[in-house]
């Protein structure tokens, strides 16, 4: 039988966002957007779950170090943390910061900087923007 | 970066009367089977529905549906189910046991209607402790 085993790491940060697209009229904002549109941001605790996957060290006995994991990752989420995405980071000068994107973003920070600090396959990641919403981004091929 | 899969849940709530009973068969057999579940005056559950939705995301908009259009499928499916008794009040549940298997199969019925092959996976929690899941997995 062929298994696979997996080592989830929760993150948390807390961030502001706007959804607004400028080549849209203000009434096309607010009827897709909703009150998404607040001038002046909103925010949320987003809770950031990565899975990683690969063979059990046998030395070890881990996949990969926590603390490598929270290194690598908290890195990447610290860009995030108490900051207003549409601004404060690179990421959405030019796509709008909803959860999808948000998580596509850090999928695509997380894959690179797993694959390169610590040659490890990323396996998943899903993002709440609150308890009752949530994004998983993961591999086409899986 | 690879190809990647993006799918977003919600997690929705409707409370609803029901009484799991085969009309067909007697007092006996029903007590065996639903226990508790057969009362014969009904009982209920606030049920709590995750909808999760798999597809490209939308470049402008940045969403698989957008939001306020999912909300509102969401809502033509589950408001009439809310505060109501399915067995009494639910067409489909006249001919169909109302256990959490056919809820959620009704729901993933009705959800297609307005989310397509967009409507990935349900997860129909009836209590804290039993959920009931149905995905797509074509």
């Amino acid at each position: 039988m062929k298994k696979k085993i997996t080592i989830s790491k929760k993150f948390e940060f807390s961030a502001s966002h706007r959804y607004w697209i400028d080549d849209w009229s203000a009434e096309k904002n607010n009827e897709v957007f909703g009150l998404c549109t607040s001038p002046y941001g909103h925010g949320h605790n987003y809770e950031l779950h990565v899975t990683v996957s690969g063979p059990v060290d046998p030395q070890t006995g881990m996949i990969i170090n926590l603390s490598t994991l929270k290194a690598i990752a908290g890195k990447i989420v610290e860009q995030f943390d108490h900051k207003f995405l549409n601004l404060d980071t690179p990421y959405f000068k030019d796509r709008v910061p909803t959860t999808e994107n948000i998580a596509l973003v850090l999928y695509e920070l997380l894959e690179e900087q797993l694959k390169k600090e610590a040659g490890i396959t990323l396996e998943k990641i899903r993002l709440y923007e609150r308890g009752d919403l949530y994004v998983d981004v993961w591999p086409e091929d899986k | 970066m690879k190809k990647v899969q993006v799918a977003l849940s919600k997690v929705f709530s409707f409370s609803a009367a029901h009484r799991l009973h085969v009309p067909e068969k007697d007092q006996a057999f029903n007590q065996q089977i639903y226990d508790k579940c057969n009362n014969l005056n009904g009982h209920g559950h606030d049920y709590y529905l995750e909808i999760s939705i798999k597809g490209p995301v939308n470049t402008k908009t940045g969403m698989i549906i957008p939001l306020t259009d999912f909300d509102q499928a969401v809502e033509k499916v589950i408001a009439p189910l809310d505060h109501r008794h399915l067995d009494h009040e639910i067409d489909y549940f006249k001919n169909h046991r109302s256990t959490g298997e056919e809820i959620v199969k009704y729901l993933w019925q009705e959800l297609e209607k307005y989310l397509g092959k967009k409507l990935f996976r349900l997860k129909l929690w009836e209590t804290n402790n039993n959920y009931f899941e149905l995905e797509r997995i074509d």
